[in-house]
């Protein structure tokens, strides 16, 4: 096997060999190896294809940029495979599996680079352009097969089985990236005793100093100089340093997210334990030193497996201590690629040709090659990269006077290490949405204005060189302690050795050959080339959101970290416009990839969301209910008994509270106390209704309208004193209305004297309806004479119920003798007992949400949210006489008199009865004139609410028509597929329309 | 939920039974409501005073919680109600409505910081706040600098309760 390792180099434990497989075959690399360097020192580059014209293809980059090298991972254990993992950031462990993607049927050979070859068919717009016509074929043909090639690598099947855990973080300064500038900022503010948290997505701190170990600081090595750094920092309290640690996010106030990979580094990991933590960090201040992130030269062949970024070559020799290659060439514009063929040649490769752009770079730069013996090509260009699987030489020609290309050569290499510069890393900066000002001298966007309270140090802010970096880290931190208020000691860093440059930026690369047939990659997972941008462009797309859509240049996982500068030049180049005229895409977080589970954190199964439940749930379990969701309560729906489903259940439920006694848990009603002197204003300011004479222990339904005059709420409102009103609301509208209350108290009405508490969860509500319900809660009150003289229908009073201090309400939402009982929620379960229990002498039934459903349907009462919808005043719901008219005002009573709350063809809520008394209306269902068979039929309205009604015998409805009480005892046409039902409109009022029932 | 480790650096209690009120009051009536209650009420937003059976937590500029023991409960309603009068005021009974838990440990704050987006070092000890822990609102009281009080109302307690046994499940790995 082949070796690529190089002695004395690189930060990997060489005492610990660590195997792992890469598409079945076992290959060995060390501790602290990421699976790409690892296969790198085997000499392997190709390690993947990419997603359009599945071209072989190698790491191109060594960190979080890399598009390529996208690998499935997986853990010896049920469901923990990951696709589209980035094999440069993956780190190597003890049995770790891996697999190359997009291949088929092996990475070497590939069916799919047929399209490769049918390039000129897929050229930008491809899609947009192929699968328009014959219309008829999107859903059965083109959809499928877009969605069968969409997407790279295979998605999971199965349940996530890993923790994720999340943690709010608060710090005084926030430090993103542990680089050069970064250490000497946290260095500077931690001295200065700020609270500091310092983060870095490597498994070691030092950013790309790690990369350049011939450089000196203070007289030390690179490399002790962060040791030192990083142990000096560790040794105090007021200092948090997170690696393995991405921040993905940056939001407002500066809030900062940042993602920690816990466990995907380890061998053994315990079961539960966490894999990712999210931190949520509220910083003071924050600084960004990110560095910059290289560029790739744009010529025909860049992406061939063995063509890298020399700043990347660097870093697997200096840190992984790996040769990209025995041979390489450089092709670069910029100087820090001769520190990297200075570094290769060095640890022993052979550079057969350092090719650079300019036709002039320093002397001190062409000496230092000539020492090393490497030949010096200025003025040079690359027109093309030879080799399939691996690149196997580099085709590099003299750029005569004009730029014109001539006498090309080929040179044979097994690595080609390029640099096209270097492009500041400003994400996280964009996500704060401060502006970017370009930088013509070396093509770059740098910071502009600041939104947040952020600095940005180092090449983030387009600095090159170690020197000029720590010293921008010192002045960041000096800046960020002063908006802090502290005083900063005087920090200093002496850099020995360094390494400072300068460079061009460039458009494709000028070549000889057919322009036209060059494949010169912008974007490389996406497989967008310079030739796209150009045809984009001539094809109309004048700004870069366009160019980027059009050609997804920049819309792979790496957000075109790579793809987005390069695409701006050459988009700018053919415009004949200034790169800031042609714009840069918004860049939106998370800067990397980022799992769901991590966003997900401790949400899932069970802690997925609240689920809240009344006292009496238990119970409902218990006795076999089925439940549905209410807002965020689940709720009894029905308790079907063996062998009977919802209809049977609900049949037998309704019959047995109208027969004899139900019983049903009213406790997610919402419960609002008003109390002050002023309650009643308040609650005639609120409500529809009057309340000034409403005696103490009487109740009355009240109807809330927002103040566009439509109906908001209702709910029955009991006076438990002058001074004090037990409000009820509908079960979702509890927060609602409280919010609603308060804002007009706080706003509207701040002089009067009333205070509103929620006392939903104070309570649990037991609701007994039936002819018996006063019989069976006679043994069981204490303190109230319940006769119908004494307690009649909509009184309210105070007693103890089965032994626990009460509230009782005589009302109901049946039509039948009710009572509602509210005791403390502690309670609730107790009650519900004592009364199940005394209720077996009247063959006591419990029913859920649905048979209360058709008791109040039956009784025409309505349902805000179901019967109404926002649109529907009092007036259209024939609530009128819940209007207290002779009121000066209540909220929505000015919209009432508007001149189109008033017109007759509004659509008004009225009950439904099918001509065929076994049909079930659909609730939804649309409303047409009677006759009419045009298609479109004008709709004039809809079913609201529909049942089958046991105690009628026949299906009722209610539904809300246009002018729909002047249509009482015509009919109208419910057209359904296949059949038309003819219904008649009559009142809501289906069930003992006198009331009888109720008073007794 | 799968098995849940425990984390010994923290330890979460359901609270026995205390009562709780609601009190909101105006300015002007302050003095004379403090005196029923024979205690001042606190007049900074988070600060708490206490007797031996009562604890008072100013949690608005108009907003107090009022917790006592259970036998406290209508002695502290009678008194009130004899103010009411001629100091106006509204006093709600929400014993029932919250439930309240304890955790306290050297691991507490971080325990509560996997949930509770508020910056917890500076609340000190002897105060408290309004705030939120994950979807639920809350009332955190620091007793001490290792010790705090939750109430959540009851309904959101099982959830609230489950993420702490999630995140000190988490936390007993150490990572």
């Amino acid at each position: 096997m082949a070796d690529f390792r190089v002695a004395n180099k690189g930060r990997v434990n060489r005492q610990k060999t660590v195997s792992f497989s890469f598409d079945g075959k076992t290959y060995r690399g060390f501790e602290g190896d990421t699976v790409a360097s690892a296969l790198l020192a085997n000499g392997v580059h190709l390690m993947g294809r990419s997603f359009k014209y599945h071209r072989p293809r190698g790491p191109v980059a060594a960190g979080s940029e890399e598009p390529n090298a996208l690998i499935g991972t997986s853990r010896k254990s049920k469901g923990r495979f990951e696709p589209n993992t980035r094999a440069t950031v993956q780190e190597i462990y003890e049995g770790l599996d891996t697999v190359s993607q997009n291949k088929w049927p092996s990475l070497s050979f590939d069916i799919g680079e047929v399209n490769d070859k049918l390039y000129r068919f897929f050229s930008a717009g491809f899609y947009y352009k192929t699968f328009m016509w014959p219309k008829s074929f999107w859903d059965k043909v083109y959809e499928p097969f877009i969605r069968a090639a969409a997407g790279l690598g295979v998605s999971p099947t199965e349940i996530d089985p890993d923790v994720y855990a999340s943690r709010y973080l608060h710090c005084n300064l926030l430090i993103v990236g542990g680089g050069s500038a970064g250490l000497s900022a946290a260095l500077t503010a931690a001295r200065a005793g700020a609270d500091v948290v310092l983060v870095d997505e490597n498994r070691e701190l030092g950013g790309y100093l790690l990369s350049e170990d011939t450089v000196s600081i203070d007289g030390k090595s690179s490399v002790d100089w962060i040791a030192a750094a990083r142990a000096e920092l560790e040794g105090l309290d007021n200092v948090r340093i997170l690696t393995r640690t991405t921040a993905i996010g940056y939001y407002h106030e500066n809030m900062v997210a940042l993602a920690q990979r816990l466990t995907d580094h380890m061998a053994v990991v315990a079961d539960n334990a966490p894999r990712e933590r999210m931190w949520r960090v509220r910083a003071g201040e924050v600084i960004l030193a990110q560095g910059a992130l290289e560029r790739p030269l744009m010529f025909d062949g860049n992406d061939r497996p063995g063509v890298m970024l020399a700043g990347s070559a660097q870093t697997y020799l200096n840190q992984y201590g790996v040769l990209v290659g025995k041979t390489v060439t450089v092709a670069t514009c910029h100087d820090s690629a001769w520190y990297a063929a200075f570094d290769l040649a060095d640890a022993g490769a052979k550079v057969a040709a350092l090719v650079d752009v300019r036709t002039s770079v320093s002397d001190a730069l062409v000496k230092a090659a000539e020492q090393r013996g490497i030949p010096v090509r200025l003025g040079h260009t690359v027109t093309h990269a030879k080799g399939r699987l691996r690149v196997k030489a580099l085709r590099i020609a003299k750029m005569n006077g004009n730029g014109k290309p001539e006498g090309a050569t080929e040179i044979p290499c097994e690595a080609v290490l390029m640099s096209g510069g270097w492009t500041p890393s400003l994400h996280l900066f964009s996500h704060t949405k401060g502006s970017l000002i370009w930088d013509e001298e070396s093509g770059v966007f740098l910071p502009g204005e600041k939104t947040e309270n952020c600095h940005i140090a180092g090449a983030g802010r387009g600095l090159w060189g170690q020197q000029n970096a720590i010293d921008d880290g010192i002045a960041a931190a000096k800046a960020a302690l002063d908006s802090l208020g502290q005083a900063a000691a005087d920090a200093a860093f002496s850099v020995g050795e360094d390494r400072p440059g300068t460079g061009i930026t460039m458009k494709e690369l000028p070549t000889d050959a057919n322009s036209a047939t060059a494949r010169a990659f912008t974007d490389f997972q996406n497989d967008v080339t310079a030739k796209d941008i150009r045809l984009a462009v001539r094809e109309g797309m004048l700004s870069i959101e366009h160019i980027k859509r059009f050609t997804t240049n920049g819309m792979a996982t790496d957000q075109g970290k790579m793809a987005n500068m390069n695409g701006l030049k050459v988009a700018s180049d053919q415009l004949g416009r200034p790169a800031p005229k042609v714009g840069l895409t918004t860049f939106r977080p998370p800067y990397t990839p980022t799992t769901f589970g991590t966003f997900a954190g401790y949400h899932k199964d069970e802690l997925f969301e609240v689920t809240r439940k009344t006292p009496i749930d238990s119970w409902a379990e218990e006795n076999g209910a089925a439940f549905e969701p209410v807002s965020l309560w689940r709720r009894a729906w029905y308790f079907p008994k063996a062998g009977e489903d919802m209809h049977a259940a609900v049949a037998r439920e309704c019959a047995a509270t109208r027969q004899s006694l139900g019983m049903f848990d009213a406790s997610t009603l919402g419960k609002i106390e008003v109390v002050g002197p002023d309650a009643a204003e308040f609650m005639n300011r609120m409500y529809t209704n009057p309340w000034t004479k409403l005696g103490n222990d009487r109740c009355r339904y009240g109807l809330l309208l927002g103040d566009d005059g439509f109906i908001r709420d209702d709910g029955v409102i009991g006076r438990m004193s002058q001074d004090r009103f037990h409000v009820t609301t509908t079960t979702g509208g509890a927060a609602r209305v409280l919010t609603m209350m308060e804002h007009y108290l706080q706003t509207e009405w701040p002089d009067l004297k009333v205070w509103l508490t929620s006392t939903t969860e104070q309570w649990a509500t037991v609701a007994l309806n039936g002819p018996n319900a006063r019989k069976v809660l006679e043994p069981l009150v204490e303190g109230l004479d319940l006769s119908a003289e004494n307690f009649p229908h909509m009184s309210v009073a105070e007693c103890r119920v089965a032994g626990f201090e009460s509230r009782l309400f005589r009302i109901s939402f049946t039509g039948e003798l009710g009572f509602e009982v509210n005791v403390p929620s502690q309670h609730g379960r107790a009650l519900w007992e004592a009364l199940h229990a005394e209720g077996q002498k009247y063959d006591v039934c419990v029913y859920g949400t649905e048979t209360m459903h058709v008791l109040r349907a039956e009784k025409g009462y309505i349902i805000v949210g179901q019967d109404t919808d926002g649109t529907v005043t009092p007036a259209d719901a024939g609530l009128t006489w819940a209007i207290g008219k002779k009121k000066p005002d209540f909220v929505g009573k000015r919209s009432l008199d508007r001149p189109d709350m008033l017109v007759p063809n509004r659509k008004q809520l009225v009950g439904l009865l099918t001509e065929d008394p076994k049909v079930v209306l659909e609730e939804g269902a649309q409303i047409v004139e009677t006759g009419v068979k045009s298609i479109p039929a004008k709709m004039i309205g809809h079913v609201t609410s529909s049942y089958w009604s046991a105690a009628l015998g026949r299906s009722i409805a209610m539904a809300v028509i246009e002018g729909g009480f002047e249509r009482d005892g015509k009919t109208v046409d419910i057209p359904m597929p296949g059949i038309t039902h003819t219904v008649k409109v009559t009142g809501t009022n289906f069930y003992d329309p006198d009331g009888s029932r109720i008073n007794v | 939920m799968a098995q849940l480790a425990h984390h010994d650096g923290v330890t979460v209690e359901d609270l026995s039974f205390e009562g709780k009120f609601s009190l909101r009051c105006r300015p002007e009536d302050q003095s004379a409501i403090s005196a029923a209650l024979g205690l001042d009420l606190p007049q900074t937003v988070g600060s708490m005073v206490r007797s031996e059976t009562r604890q008072i937590i100013c949690l608005g500029p108009d907003e107090w919680m009022v917790l006592c023991s259970e036998e406290d409960r209508s002695v502290l309603t009678d008194a009130m109600a004899n103010t009411y009068e001629t100091t106006v005021h509204s006093l709600v009974d929400v014993s029932f409505r919250e439930v309240g838990l304890s955790i306290s440990g050297p691991d507490a704050v971080v325990l509560l910081s996997t949930s509770c987006p508020r910056d917890l070092r500076v609340i000190e000890p002897g105060s408290g706040t309004r705030t939120i822990f994950d979807s639920a609102q809350v009332i955190l009281i620091r007793d001490g600098v290792d010790s705090f009080r939750m109430y959540v109302w009851r309904s959101f307690y099982p959830h609230v309760r489950g993420l702490l046994s999630a995140a000190e499940s988490e936390l007993s790995f150490g990572l």
